[in-house]
């Protein structure tokens, strides 16, 4: 079994197409646990019920954002080390500094490349294979 | 043309968006076998407009290529940008133009841009109110973000060649965001 089978990853975004658009890039990549909800709020229920080793977020999300995911994963002692990469479509670094301050382990710009995501992503595990 | 003396005119290009909700204000573009997406929430009188080439088969939302993902990318900042602005996912409304087989693109990018459109919004569950896609010219598009109101006119001839040799121009990119490559903390 390699690495990226064993890894549960949960996937927020509020765009159907975006999640259909990770769950693809991840499986690619020879993820095979993946599941996905639509905005942080959902996210967190998700977290709270089963914790996955590692969540991609999305920043701008109704309801609960990236940034108040992050905060909710890292408050939660049962999904606190989870790992946490957040994804943003437009540049900000304000929003990228302070998602570092609190503890997400990377950042991947959109639109991504299955190589920049594999990269992202070994940058927290190691090689996948 | 005395009418247009109030009317503030937007023009946008290949690769922009723009989010308005100036009722004087009207979004333009032209259009040969790109597209423009014009979406709007009637109820906080806000709407946008973007204009996106895809090279290649953006068609197929699972085919997961750069192409593809590089559109949905588009999309988003549109839909971010009348979000921030007060408007809202459920309420949006959209109409779809261009996509047009012009003369010098002997492939289908026009039209495969066009179902790459449409399967997007169908899958967001965006509901499209009007769309004129296809045919052999190029399109001059007007759209109110406000009213809603989209008027289009057929360029023809000299104007269709104009058009197609401003979208032949090499191939934007996606662009660069400020924190374009990975970073790692």
């Amino acid at each position: 079994m390699s690495i990226a089978e064993k890894i549960k990853v949960l996937i927020v975004d509020d765009q159907v197409t975006s999640r259909l658009l990770l769950s693809d890039a991840l499986t690619q990549l020879g993820f095979k646990q993946i599941t996905s909800a639509g905005d942080g709020e959902q996210g967190m229920k998700i977290m709270a019920e089963q914790p996955h080793h590692l969540v991609i977020s999305d920043f701008n999300m109704p309801k609960m954002d990236g940034i108040g995911f992050l905060q909710a994963v890292r408050a939660n002692p049962n999904t606190k080390k989870a790992a946490f990469i957040i994804l943003t479509a437009q540049g900000d670094r304000a929003l990228v500094q302070k998602a570092a301050q609190l503890g997400a382990n990377n950042v991947l710009a959109k639109p991504f490349t299955i190589e920049k995501m594999k990269a992202a992503i070994e940058a927290v595990f190691g090689a996948l294979k | 043309m005395n009418d247009a003396a109030a009317v503030r005119r937007v023009h946008i290009i290949q690769g922009e968006f723009k989010v308005l909700n100036d009722p004087n204000a009207v979004l333009s573009t032209i259009l040969g076998s790109c597209v423009a997406a014009c979406l709007r929430d009637p109820v906080a009188g806000i709407g946008g407009m973007n204009h996106f080439l895809l090279p290649g088969s953006g068609g197929s939302m699972t085919s997961g290529g750069d192409a593809t993902r590089y559109g949905v990318h588009l999309m988003e900042l549109l839909i971010n940008g009348l979000l921030k602005q007060g408007a809202r996912r459920d309420r949006l409304e959209a109409k779809i133009f261009g996509g047009a087989k012009t003369i010098a693109s002997f492939s289908n990018v026009g039209e495969q841009n066009a179902a790459f459109a449409m399967q997007f919004l169908k899958d967001e569950g965006i509901p499209v109110v009007g769309s004129s896609t296809g045919g052999e010219h190029g399109r001059k598009l007007e759209f109110w973000p406000v009213s809603g109101r989209a008027r289009q006119y057929p360029l023809t001839g000299a104007e269709t060649q104009r058009t197609v040799a401003m979208e032949e121009r090499p191939v934007r990119t996606p662009p660069k965001s400020v924190e374009s490559s990975i970073e790692f903390f």
